[in-house]
């Protein structure tokens, strides 16, 4: 597989943040691999750069996170969605598929 | 010394903040190294692998560490000011005997308490106050079939937004 990169839009990332945490909480390392995993690898989040954006989606309220137990046993930060990350969470996806139908729209047309 | 036990306070609270980032990507580091040794890497391969993988640890730290503070800060000195407004409403309240100035106490105290209870609901966001912040890196494979990636579209999203027409 080619590892031709391509920059997706502004808050691709925090979306699948917060899709990732609908189900269950989780650590950022489970977060990550979940992506992975959902997105056979087509999808790469740059590891590192997963916890700024976590930081400041926690900072806007869109998650929370606290301490816990990893399945290893070693100390680990969960986070979960909040009431307002679970209202930020539909409004995405709404935007996410008005966005992706008008660019159908243009593709298709031309 | 109270200037001086608020720093020490100040000073320890950050300490802890830097302590937290660390451990907590660390965590990550070292899930990564096990991943790899479970697909047979070395040790020390295994280790370099999880490092590049992640990516520049102290620029990461620093950014986390950044944010947290800022988000601390910002909000003490929020609180500390709701506590003063209310205070001074109530003050004013009680010791004014001009019903239009009590009147104007009572609003200060329910301005504090209702600010008050928007920032615990809805919690502080930065962006309200401070210019914004950089995006985080997302990269998408771009060698693979249209059909493909609108597959992984819907698997990710869990949402069929190119099924709907």
């Amino acid at each position: 597989m080619a590892n031709e990169r391509t920059d997706l839009m502004q808050g691709t990332l925090e979306l699948l943040i917060l899709n990732t945490l609908a189900r269950e909480s989780m650590h950022g390392y489970g977060i990550v691999q979940r992506i992975h995993e959902a997105a056979e690898d087509l999808l790469k989040v740059e590891d590192g750069s997963l916890y700024p954006a976590l930081y400041r989606m926690e900072e806007r309220g869109w998650i929370k996170s606290e301490w816990g137990v990893s399945e290893n046993n070693r100390r680990a930060r969960f986070y979960k969605l909040t009431s307002t990350g679970k209202r930020k969470l539909e409004a995405e996806r709404a935007n996410w598929n008005r966005i992706s139908k008008a660019i159908t729209k243009v593709l298709q047309a031309t | 010394m109270r200037t001086g036990l608020r720093n020490l306070l100040m000073s320890l609270n950050c300490r802890k903040t830097a302590v937290d980032v660390e451990e907590e990507l660390q965590f990550h580091i070292e899930m990564l190294e096990r991943n790899y040794a479970q697909q047979g890497m070395s040790g020390a391969h295994a280790k370099a692998a999880a490092l590049r993988r992640f990516g520049n640890f102290e620029k990461v730290k620093k950014q986390c560490v950044e944010i947290s503070r800022r988000n601390s800060q910002l909000r003490r000195i929020l609180k500390t000011s709701l506590i003063f407004i209310a205070l001074f409403g109530l003050s004013v309240r009680t010791l004014s005997s001009d019903y239009r100035v009590a009147r104007i106490g009572a609003m200060l105290i329910m301005i504090a308490i209702a600010s008050r209870l928007l920032l615990y609901v809805r919690g502080l966001s930065s962006r309200n106050f401070l210019p914004g912040t950089k995006q985080t890196s997302l990269s998408l494979f771009t060698d693979t079939p249209d059909d493909a990636l609108r597959q992984k579209s819907e698997i990710i999203l869990g949402h069929s937004q190119y099924r709907e027409r």
